[in-house]
């Protein structure tokens, strides 16, 4: 887990670090994505995935104390009953004791682990006093993001061919860049609301901890709240067909005053601002 | 194996070698392949739709026809087998298999019942805001109007429930060595499943709605529908009992087909009760009434 | 049952015995068989000839894996053809679970040694076993179909609705090919319960019955249970693709997640499926070359029934993403924590058999501790995943398809492999040399965990699967996984061509029971390979016997 954490720390010095040229709006770090050899969890930029990395370091520890401890009665058994150091077997069938042991202990265990796994599972469940909704929509082969609590304005997020990664976010992994980001406010509390239009799709971000499986028809309901500001990139967790590989989720988080701006920006192409011109407040929304 | 030759020191009867099953597999795969270019006829290109454009639904015909003249001969073999190597431990195993059997059936009707229940329990749930717009939030669906539960469905209800008391008057009638009255039973019980049947399709014509409609139908249709052909099947395996009684082929001590036969109808009944109980009746919620 | 009824009819005028009499040659040997051997090698065959077509298929995969960017899947036009990757995925995983671990498991080892384990002449309805298995290979051609004609089934082994929906036509030739793959099962199952119950020989209770058909009896009860469940599910999926009805439809008042339900309630029961029958072959193993009973025999026997039972009503767990009440997940996640300590019972169990005993690492006990250690490591993460909070991470990236192939491939796979070389004397007459087999356990036995270990970490960093193409960053663990999986199916040619072929043309000829006093069971009392019909007169078991 020391790997994790120092990811961690490396992870908060990249957000300083990029939040020290930031300037214009595109100059957010790029935080959430994976790294070469990387062993466990990427850091927790939320605190849900806090709770998760949490729990599963705790299920780590004892699952790797359970492998340990049934190698070594294996190898133990091996070498000390191997029949050349023990020509003659015993012929024990039963030991009440320890039948009831290792069914008790278990038992035990699960308990310890399944308190902190219901107390997570509650907290993640619903938003709690979140600022705003982003309807998120799994189509094939890209998301869109609506925004109903804010004017009701809608991003499209497509991948960017190769070439205009290339050309345009040429710091961004391939597979991740898209022309579009989902855009939030950093440390705000915001509801997810996620269906699908036409097969299923998966909206997710590693070091988010929530996964939404979205499904056309359905509404699926969860929250996020990320610390930092950065780039965050996941990838469509559901199979959905031809484009499956090729619709990544990227978030960008900005502070509120620019995530403000942003909202501007986006309600005035939107058309759904009180222009200056008396002809445009009219238009329909274009979406 | 025969006794007389072979002098098996078991009670066990080990089956001769049989062309039937490998020819079922292969009718089995001929069914699928019709089955599926009649619904996809350009599955095998262009030149293969031509070839088989004038014979349409019957590109199935060669799986069934392979699969019922197997049943036809395996069975057959079966009733042959029974007069000599059915001893009381192979019976015992043959009602073992026929219990097993019917409740891998009740399971196959579990998921019509999930379906049926799945839609019917949560009409307007808020996370399902696409259905609660189809349906009307609801259940039954707003726009349809259904069949009248206690109207023929009842009759059929009580067809089907006196067709397991005739059934069971052949059985008592067996086990008495009356064979003319187990014949009798037997006959009254297909003619039952008959009417039945019969309501049944009257019901299906007439019904004020269609399979495509919406996830009523759909549930109504399908349930109701394989049920509708579990009574058929029961019916045959019926009519097979009532000439093989009609034979004198069932003893007081040894008459495990027909046994296998009335637990099969016994089965498709209580599957009735429950589709009329929860689809007919309690799914039939406040909706209008079309069928009487 | 003690009294055989056959024998007051000895004429002892018959001309000829029962192995010449109504026993065909050739072809009709087998397409006509009646017999539980014959059926059982011809499971074993085609098992194997489906593995080698599976196992392609994911060293393809792995190939394509071996390095970011898209090396093989590239379409006419270009740009990556993410469908016929999904529909090789697809294939892979439906010809693994249905064509190769169930038919070898259930339809090889188990017509094979539940007859001879329980002292009965044959299974209780020999010639419906024969059509549980012929029913298998037309399921395997439609299944191959599926995977060329209308472009294929891009869906995943799930294949979950609408995605179902939007493919061609093989989607229906795969629809049927489950249809005719659980016929056949359903049959099978009926067939080995009605065996199990009505044929032991005389003096074998329930409570004395080898646990290898212990484990049989409740897989065949799964299948039983499990199979009509995904019948009707996939028929509502054929009705809604081809005739307009509405089950998975929100449009028409259906839903998805219907099917989602339907599938894992027959899917989580199909994994202990293909577990259940190995942890029955690894019980007999650790006691034969541990020279001990097993320990704790009713334990062993009724933790499998636990599994069996619970394993009913935890299926949800494999959903917890996708929007369920958090009361129904909190239900699911403990219902599933419950699975770990039957699971936990039968694994100190084994040690504890190990332990005191007089141990000989021959071949099959090596993959039957190997199948402790791994089958042990794909639990535990069985634990993490069953936390819903933690899966939210985790479902549907690697860690998952880590998780279950150490269950299957380095569970199911072992047990299988370990059965292989503890009855293939048994069965063929000849015995496997010892070199040969030993590079076989050790080349695979590295090269699994190469393969799959890796991907606990791709996982934990994020990556989903049915995945064509991966950032960058990813490639170093898919890079060593790719040469774990070519590691792995080079030994399985080496054990095809060495230890099968080898054996079968060099082998060493052995007796009954040539493992020695360890080995208790039925099968080591009668010839190696037995005759065409074994048990014609009933043993009798010995109320004092260990089972």
């Amino acid at each position: 887990m020391v790997g994790k954490r120092v990811l961690g720390i490396l992870g908060i010095l990249t957000t300083i670090a990029g939040l020290g040229v930031a300037g214009g709006a595109s100059a957010q770090p790029i935080v959430g994505v994976p790294h070469e050899w990387q062993m466990d969890f990427p850091p927790s930029f939320t605190p849900l995935m806090e709770k998760v990395a949490s729990l599963h370091d705790l299920l780590l520890v004892l699952i790797t104390v359970i492998c340990v401890f049934v190698l070594a009665l294996l190898i133990y058994a091996m070498w000390r009953f191997h029949a050349s150091r023990n020509a003659t077997p015993a012929t024990s069938t039963h030991n009440t004791f320890l039948e009831i042991a290792w069914t008790i202990i278990p038992i035990l265990i699960l308990v310890v682990v399944a308190i902190p796994s219901f107390r997570l599972l509650y907290y993640g469940d619903k938003a709690v006093d979140a600022a705003f909704t982003i309807k998120v929509t799994g189509h094939q082969w890209y998301w869109s993001y609506a925004y109903p609590d804010l004017g009701d304005f809608t991003v499209e997020s497509r991948i960017l061919s190769e070439a205009d990664r290339i050309k345009l976010k040429p710091n961004q992994p391939r597979m991740l860049a898209v022309d579009e980001e989902m855009v939030i406010p950093k440390g705000t509390v915001i509801r997810i609301i996620g269906t699908a239009a036409d097969s299923m799709h998966g909206w997710t971000v590693p070091g988010f901890g929530i996964k939404k499986t979205v499904i056309p028809g359905r509404l699926n309901e969860g929250w996020i709240s990320v610390n930092n500001e950065g780039y965050y990139f996941g990838q469509c967790s559901q199979i959905c067909g031809n484009g499956h590989s090729y619709m990544p989720i990227a978030v960008r988080v900005l502070d509120k005053p620019e995530f403000d701006k942003w909202v501007e920006q986006k309600k005035k192409s939107a058309g759904l601002l009180p222009a200056t011109d008396v002809a445009s407040a009219t238009a329909p929304a274009n979406r | 194996m025969n006794m007389a030759e072979g002098a098996p020191k078991h009670p066990y009867h080990l089956v001769d070698p049989s062309p039937w099953p490998a020819l079922g597999a292969l009718g089995g795969l001929l069914l699928a392949l019709g089955a599926t270019l009649g619904m996809h006829p350009d599955m095998l290109g262009k030149g293969v739709e031509e070839a088989i454009k004038p014979f349409g639904w019957w590109i199935v015909a060669p799986g069934f026809a392979i699969i019922f003249a197997v049943m036809y001969w395996w069975w057959r073999d079966v009733i042959v087998e029974s007069r000599t190597h059915h001893t009381a431990v192979v019976q015992l195993g043959l009602r073992y298999g026929m219990i097993l059997f019917i409740a891998s059936e009740v399971l196959f009707f579990v998921a019509f019942f999930w379906a049926f229940f799945d839609a019917s329990l949560y009409p307007n749930s808020p996370e399902m805001p696409v259905r609660t717009a189809a349906d009307g939030g609801v259940w039954p669906p707003k726009g349809i109007s259904i069949i009248a539960p206690f109207d023929l469905p009842l009759m059929n209800t009580l067809i089907l429930l006196l067709s397991g008391t005739t059934v069971t008057w052949a059985h008592h009638a067996i086990v008495e060595g009356n064979n003319r009255d187990a014949v009798r039973g037997l006959l009254l019980t297909v003619i039952l499943g008959a009417c039945f049947t019969g309501v049944q399709l009257y019901e299906y014509l007439n019904a004020p709605f269609g399979f495509r409609e919406n996830i009523y139908s759909s549930t109504f249709f399908m349930a109701t529908g394989f049920h509708g052909f579990h009574v058929f099947v029961g019916t045959t395996f019926l009519v097979v009992c009532l000439f093989r009684a009609m034979d004198g082929q069932f003893k007081p001590k040894q008459h495990f087909g027909f046994e296998a036969a009335a637990w099969y109808w016994h089965f498709v009944d209580v599957v009735w009760l429950f589709l009329f109980f929860c689809i007919y009746w309690w799914g039939a919620g406040k909706a209008p009434i079309a069928l009487h | 049952m003690a009294t055989a009824h056959g024998a007051t009819h000895d004429h002892g005028a018959h001309q000829h015995g029962h192995d010449d009499h109504h026993t065909p040659t050739g072809w009709r040997r087998y397409v006509y068989s009646t017999n539980h051997k014959d059926i059982g090698t011809m499971y074993l065959v085609f098992a194997i000839v489906a593995a080698l077509i599976g196992a392609t298929f994911s060293v393809i995969m792995r190939l394509e894996l071996m390095q970011p960017g898209v090396q093989y899947f590239m379409g006419p036009d270009g740009t990556p053809n993410g469908h016929l990757w999904n529909t090789v995925v697809t294939a892979h995983g439906l010809i693994m679970v249905f064509f190769v671990v169930m038919p070898a498991l259930i339809g090889g080892f188990g017509n094979w040694f539940v007859p001879l384990m329980i002292g009965a002449p044959d299974m209780a309805f020999p010639r419906m076993n024969n059509i549980s298995f012929w029913l298998l290979p037309p399921a395997f051609i439609l299944l191959l179909m599926s995977a060329v004609i209308g472009g294929g089934v891009g869906t995943g082994w799930t294949i979950y609705p609408p995605l179902t929906i939007q493919q061609g036509a093989g989607m229906d030739l795969a629809i049927f090919s489950l249809h005719l793959a659980g016929a056949s099962s359903i049959l099978g199952a009926i067939n080995f319960i009605t065996t199990i119950l009505n044929m032991r020989a005389p003096g074998m209770t329930l409570h004395r019955m080898p646990l290898f058909a212990w484990s049989i009896l409740v897989t065949a009860f799964l299948l039983l249970l499990a199979l009509p469940v995904l019948a009707g599910a996939i028929t509502m999926l054929l009705t809604d693709r081809n005739f307009g009805t509405h089950f998975f439809d929100p449009a028409g008042g259906g839903d998805p997640t219907l099917f989602l339900h339907l599938f894992w309630f027959f899917g989580h029961p199909e994994v202990y499926i293909m577990i259940l029958p190995a942890f029955g072959i690894v019980s007999h193993i650790i006691s034969t070359f541990a020279k001990k009973p097993i320990f704790g025999y009713l334990g062993m026997a009724y933790a499998m029934v636990a599994i069996g039972v619970v394993g009913f009503v935890v299926w949800a767990h494999h959903m917890y993403t996708v929007g369920m009440d958090v009361d129904t997940r909190a239900y699911f996640v403990a219902a599933t924590m419950v699975i770990a300590v039957p699971t936990g019972v039968k694994i100190f169990s084994w040690i504890a058999t190990m332990w005191g005993g007089s141990i000989r690492l021959e071949v099959p006990m090596l993959w039957a501790i190997g199948f402790i250690f791994l089958f042990t490591v794909g639990g535990v993460t069985g634990v993490v995943l069953a936390n819903a909070g933690v899966d939210y991470a985790l479902h549907n990236t690697y860690y998952v398809i880590a998780h279950f192939h150490y269950v299957l491939s380095l569970g199911a796979v072992f047990g299988l492999f370990a059965g292989f070389y503890y009855w293939f004397g048994k069965m063929c007459g000849r015995q496997y040399s010892e070199w040969s087999a030993q590079v076989h356990f050790w080349t695979t036995f590295i090269g699994v965990n190469l393969t799959f270990f890796p991907m606990h970490f791709s996982g934990l960093a994020g990556m989903p699967r049915h995945y064509v193409d991966y950032p960058d960053a990813m490639s170093h663990w898919n890079y060593i996984s790719s040469i774990g999986a070519f590691l792995s199916f080079g030994s399985t040619i080496f054990w095809l061509v060495f230890v099968v072929f080898g054996t079968l043309l060099y082998g060493r000829k052995v007796g009954a029971n040539y493992w020695g006093e360890g080995a208790t069971t039925l099968e080591w009392t009668v010839d190696s390979p037995p005759p065409f019909h074994t048990f014609e007169e009933l043993p009798h078991v010995s109320p004092t016997a260990h089972p």
